[in-house]
């Protein structure tokens, strides 16, 4: 028997949204669509929207707000929204400045948003989008579908909702967005499965002493099964693995430590406390530290670390105030 | 030679949605060794979807129905499931303008539609270890069996063959698109479960059109 708090499995995107709108009543949500929206809209501004599958909670409705997200697709669990409900969230928030997509690199992700975008622009409304594959557990390439878009996005969502908020053009939201993404590097790491409503059992298992290192938000296998490490271990695995592949000595940097939705804040804020030792050794200056659940994996117990890589723009980008029920910053 | 009316897809249809959720853990289980285990989940919740509207789809054309279908299937399930399957009934929608019934001819060239529609909007080739790995297979066999004047019935089960061939044949491939292209080893020893499971419709609508053809057949002998 699984233990969770729902009524009919087929209902839980549906019931998690409506108590999602009740608890924040500035948003408002469209039942059929599954698109969640700000209220207020600005005239003029360049609308910026999320799309992802459910059971990433906060992600991506938690991110609706002044300064970040006007409006969240979700789509069914771990799976991509269609085109029909990412168009009515497009048509929902353009108010003439066109609208970014900011997106995940999953090929459902990707398919969906094509034909969403294609039926928008039929309507007159410029549509752009930014892919962030932050996840440095998956090789880059661009012949086959490559690396995954993890928790990093949420760097994303603020920079672009920043920029957004500034007055600034499509193009420009774009250009800031996607410097972002590029600068943008996460790594993870599971301690145990998650069970999909629905289903009867978990879609993979780990040993009892077992830990798989690179392993994805929705329970794709990673690079890596080991055994248990301490904090100060796995700072240093997650930290290497990323610095393998961007250079962030001497640099400023804004940090997520980020919990996958199984694991206490207080072993992800050990974990802060370990990577910051890493951090001086490596002169890297953390800007600013997020620490908490921000992209999870239903109950899944884990975590990952994401570094985004500072310039004057992006500081000050991220440093600029929000209101989202998962992210303020005054 | 046959006839596949309108409300004998309907019936296809929710003969498919039973094979599809009576194998609830053998696909769960492929899906999660390569995937994210939700493939299952989201192919059932279309295929209810699928059920339940279609008793609304009483009136509507045969072009109309695969349309239906398309959006109901991309919307429901979302996903890259939805939109391929979605891309794939809205592809050959056009196929079935004026058309009363889908025969033996016409059979091929929608089961090409599917192929076509689903490399393209996924940008995928054969042998990327995709639902591609079953359907393209399919649809030449067909093909091939029409273009050698075989009966109807020798069409069919040579395309389900190589259905269920070329999703067996996903097992060797190395993975290029979706989570499965993840693993280091790129889930070389794994069935493709979008591949089991386009195999499974397929199987499930040649045996269904095979029944069915015997059973006019045997009403034909009857009024004999």
């Amino acid at each position: 028997m699984v233990k969770k708090i729902m009524n009919e499995p087929q209902n839980i995107v549906d019931e998690m949204l409506e108590g999602f709108v009740f608890a924040h009543p500035e948003l408002q949500w469209f039942r059929e669509h599954r698109v969640v929206s700000l209220k207020e809209k600005k005239k003029g501004k360049v609308g910026v929207m999320s799309v992802g599958g459910s059971g990433h909670e906060p992600a991506h409705a938690g991110y609706i707000g002044k300064g970040m997200l006007d409006a969240a697709v979700a789509g069914n669990l771990f799976a991509s929204p269609s085109p029909d409900q990412m168009l009515k969230a497009i048509e929902d928030i353009d108010t003439g400045a066109g609208v970014l997509v900011v997106l995940k690199n999953y090929s459902g992700d990707l398919m969906n948003f094509s034909i969403a975008k294609e039926l928008a622009e039929a309507q007159g409304i410029s549509v752009e989008s930014v892919v962030v594959k932050d996840d440095v557990a998956v090789p880059d390439s661009t012949y086959s579908t490559g690396r995954r878009g993890i928790a990093g996005t949420v760097f994303v969502h603020k920079i672009a909702g920043a920029r957004a908020a500034e007055g600034a053009d499509l193009t420009q939201v774009k250009r800031s967005a996607q410097k972002a993404a590029d600068n943008v590097r996460s790594m993870g790491m599971s301690m145990s499965a998650c069970i999909l409503p629905g289903l009867d059992k978990p879609g993979f298992s780990l040993g009892e002493d077992e830990i798989e290192i690179g392993m994805g938000i929705h329970g794709e296998p990673g690079i890596q099964k080991s055994g248990v490490k301490t904090a100060d271990e796995l700072a240093e695995i997650l930290l290497e693995k990323i610095m393998e592949d961007l250079d962030y000595r001497s640099c400023e940097a804004a940090l997520m430590i980020n919990g996958l939705g199984g694991t206490p804040l207080m072993e992800l804020y050990v974990l802060a406390a370990s990577v910051k030792k890493l951090l001086v050794q490596k002169e890297i200056c953390a800007c600013r530290v997020y620490v908490g659940n921000y992209m999870t994996s239903l109950e899944m117990a884990g975590c990952s670390l994401s570094m985004l890589k500072l310039d004057d723009e992006l500081k000050r980008l991220l440093q600029a105030p929000c209101a989202s029920p998962a992210m303020t910053l005054q | 030679m046959f006839h596949l009316y309108k409300e004998d897809y309907l019936r296809y249809l929710a003969k498919a949605a039973g094979v599809i959720r009576g194998n609830k853990e053998y696909i769960t289980e492929l899906d999660s060794a390569t995937g994210d285990g939700d493939h299952w989940l989201n192919l059932t919740i279309g295929f209810e979807k699928l059920l339940e509207k279609s008793k609304e789809w009483e009136s509507v054309t045969y072009q109309e129905l695969f349309q239906n279908i398309a959006m109901t299937m991309m919307s429901a399930m979302g996903g890259s499931s939805g939109v391929l399957y979605g891309s794939a009934y809205l592809k050959t929608a056009g196929l079935l303008e004026n058309r009363e019934s889908i025969d033996q001819g016409l059979l091929g060239e929608i089961l090409q539609g599917w192929a076509e529609a689903i490399r393209s909007r996924g940008n995928a080739e054969l042998g990327y270890k995709t639902m591609l790995d079953a359907v393209y297979p399919a649809a030449s066999a067909y093909a091939k069996g029409l273009e050698e004047g075989k009966d109807s019935g020798e069409c069919l089960r040579q395309m389900a063959r190589a259905a269920r061939e070329g999703a067996e044949s996903t097992r060797d491939m190395e993975a290029v698109k979706g989570r499965a292209s993840y693993r280091e080893d790129k889930s070389v020893g794994f069935l493709d479960p979008g591949a089991v499971t386009m195999a499974m419709q397929l199987e499930c609508l040649a045996d269904f059109i095979l029944e069915e053809d015997k059973a006019s057949a045997a009403k034909d002998s009857k009024q004999i």
